[in-house]
């Protein structure tokens, strides 16, 4: 395994994949089961997949799916995407899943956290924070269900999740995602500077260079992406891809 | 079939299994025949092929001048496209655009091919992905049918987003891999032409449940006049012109690009692997290997004795068609014993269904006859 995970994201769009730019614009890419069978014979280390509607129309994860998926998962999955309930988490490590992902629902209740890392331990638990700027360039997190910036400043969200018993925190620069221009390495090292969780940084890499930037000058501990896996030059053709293993060891040393 | 009735040619490995076979007094069958007398005059592999195709070239390179790309190759990750776009673009220095249509069932072996191609060569990729809902209500709406041909869906997918791309982007020249070597010949009785519209609207209309949408088509009219007459735009089929050898065509892939194999002919694949490998040879007794190897004993590539040897070996891994038994009926959204039926169920041709058959018979006529009158002519 690399030392730091180079971690590709899928997103869910009712039935489909789909690939975002700046969290709107989602393009279709194709059917989960079979681009996850793609990264499976591709070796990948981990993979995440969030469901980007069930938390905006208010509802529980698609469990139907998410067996299928894991049924062909071979690697560590993190779900994320509609989780309000514990009960939910039990049903989705009953499917075989290794992590979840907790998103807008803990900015509703930060106390679920806690209620979920304690029961079903830290190293499960996952936040994911969404980025963005406001008018002022200050960063504030973003609330996608109501597709609005917060007046929360992440970085003392992301100690606050921490306290709660997250185990990791997948950081996500909306301003960033789907460009490929690069992470936000300001974001990463403002919130891998006070955290002492691994954070993966996400949103904007497009090379193999900005793996390196996140880690190196970010300190992130992982690197997730989602159109630097499935688009290719352009045009933006889908295609799935995967860096040669022995390209990233050599380069993320 | 009755065992008594069976028979093989003595000159290719075509059989009774192809309906419309017959034989002459020495065993030799009706598709050897149709090869000499059909196909072989006009296709040319020597340097008068390759001559015609430099005109062609030279022609695609006119009209392309200004362009961006002078042609648009159709892309599967498969030996004969992969080969194509490698020679266009190396040796005819063409200026393809890689157009690939993902129909939900690409392997690896085939997104690896494509992103090692692509790379390799500095050539645009540009895909079409293929709404999944819809293709899996399709397929299986042609399984739930009867029919021997169950590729229609991807096939026709694959050809209408080509055309209407090509079209959309004013790009006259359509480059396939299509080949006589490999495919010269393909019994008409084990499937039907993918390109009827009506047909898989037909086969859809009794048995599919979600709209078609998006779904790629091509109609009849869009297919033999608007895009030939009305838009110009020409199919060009460049491994016709060159002495094409596709287990040399792999070596060289392999070695220049980083290519892989997938195993069989258009396994790249994976629901075509499965159909061709499992469902057909299980449900109707159609091996498409006959079609392939008995085309390659006719293009002087392979003996008929290498090939009869080859059909001895097992056409699938038993343990792993169980596996991708599994995944199809799961990417299809049915359980396996659902799958099973589609194996026993009354067996249906394309005649059962409404088609554009008669149309079609009708247009074969004309070329027919233009051909013939265009060589009184020349004589």
């Amino acid at each position: 395994m690399l030392k730091n995970r180079v971690i590709p994201c899928l997103l869910l769009q009712n039935q489909g994949l789909v690939k975002t730019i700046r969290f709107k614009e989602p393009k279709y890419v194709g059917d989960p089961i079979n681009a996850i069978r793609i990264f499976n014979e591709k070796e990948v280390d981990e993979l995440i997949f969030l469901d980007i509607i069930a938390s905006k129309v208010g509802r529980s994860p698609n469990f139907e799916i998410l067996q299928n998926i894991v049924g062909e998962c071979f690697m560590p999955l993190c779900y994320g995407g509609g989780i309000s309930r514990l009960e939910d988490i039990q049903k989705i490590f009953s499917l075989g899943v290794e992590k979840i992902s907790i998103n807008s629902f803990a900015l509703k209740n930060i106390d679920f956290i806690k209620q979920a890392s304690e029961i079903f331990g830290s190293q499960s638990i996952v936040v994911t924070i969404d980025v963005k700027k406001n008018f002022l360039e200050k960063y504030k997190v973003y609330d996608h269900t109501r597709n609005k910036i917060t007046d929360i400043d992440p970085v003392e969200f992301a100690i606050t999740t921490q306290e709660m018993g997250a185990g990791e925190i997948l950081l996500n620069s909306v301003d960033r995602d789907g460009t490929q221009g690069g992470y936000d390495i300001d974001l990463i090292t403002k919130i891998t500077n006070v955290l002492s969780i691994p954070v993966i940084a996400m949103g904007g890499a497009g090379k193999i260079d900005d793996f390196v930037d996140a880690v190196k000058k970010g300190n992130a501990s992982a690197v997730a992406a989602g159109s630097m896996f499935v688009f290719h030059g352009k045009h933006r053709a889908v295609l799935i891809t995967y860096p040669e293993y022995q390209e990233l060891e050599k380069r993320l040393v | 079939m009755e065992q008594g009735n069976y028979q093989i040619c003595s000159r290719c490995v075509m059989d009774t299994t192809a309906q419309e076979i017959t034989f002459d007094e020495n065993g030799v069958c009706s598709f050897c025949h149709f090869f000499d007398e059909k196909i072989k005059p006009d296709w040319h592999r020597d340097k008068s092929g390759y001559q015609k195709l430099q005109k062609i070239v030279k022609k695609i390179k006119d009209y392309g001048k200004n362009k961006e790309y002078d042609c648009i190759i159709g892309i599967s990750g498969g030996v004969d496209s992969s080969y194509l776009t490698y020679f266009a673009k190396k040796i005819l220095g063409l200026r393809p655009l890689v157009f690939h249509v993902d129909g939900g069932w690409n392997s690896e072996l085939a997104v690896k091919n494509i992103e090692n191609l692509i790379k390799k060569l500095d050539i645009d990729l540009f895909t079409y992905v293929v709404d999944w809902e819809e293709m899996r209500d399709l397929q299986l709406a042609f399984f739930k049918s009867g029919v021997a041909n169950q590729d229609v869906p991807q096939d026709h997918a694959f050809f209408a987003m080509l055309y209407k791309y090509a079209t959309q982007y004013n790009i006259k020249y359509v480059l396939t891999g299509g080949n006589l070597a490999t495919e010269s010949i393909l019994p008409a009785s084990w499937g039907y032409n993918a390109m009827d519209l009506k047909h898989l609207k037909a086969v859809h209309k009794c048995f599919g449940q979600v709209k078609l949408k998006t779904f790629p088509t091509v109609n009849f009219f869009q297919y033999y006049f608007y895009y030939p007459y009305i838009k110009g735009m020409v199919i060009v089929r460049p491994l016709n012109y060159i002495p094409y050898v596709k287990s040399e065509a792999m070596q060289f892939l392999e070695k220049e690009v980083g290519w892989r194999y997938y195993g069989c002919k258009h396994g790249e694949s994976r629901f075509t692997n499965f159909f061709q490998t499992y469902f057909l040879p299980v449900r109707f007794g159609y091996d498409k290997r006959k079609a392939h190897l008995s085309s390659l004993i006719l293009a002087g590539q392979m003996t008929r004795d290498e090939a009869l040897k080859e059909l001895q070996r097992p056409l699938c891994d038993e343990k792993a068609i169980e596996e991708e038994k599994i995944f199809v009926s799961k990417k299809l959204g049915i359980t396996v014993d659902k799958f099973e039926t589609f194996l026993t169920m009354p067996k249906k041709t394309f005649k059962d269904y409404p088609s554009n058959y008669r149309l079609l018979q009708l247009l074969r006529l004309i070329s027919d006859i233009k051909r013939q009158v265009r060589y009184k002519w020349l004589k």
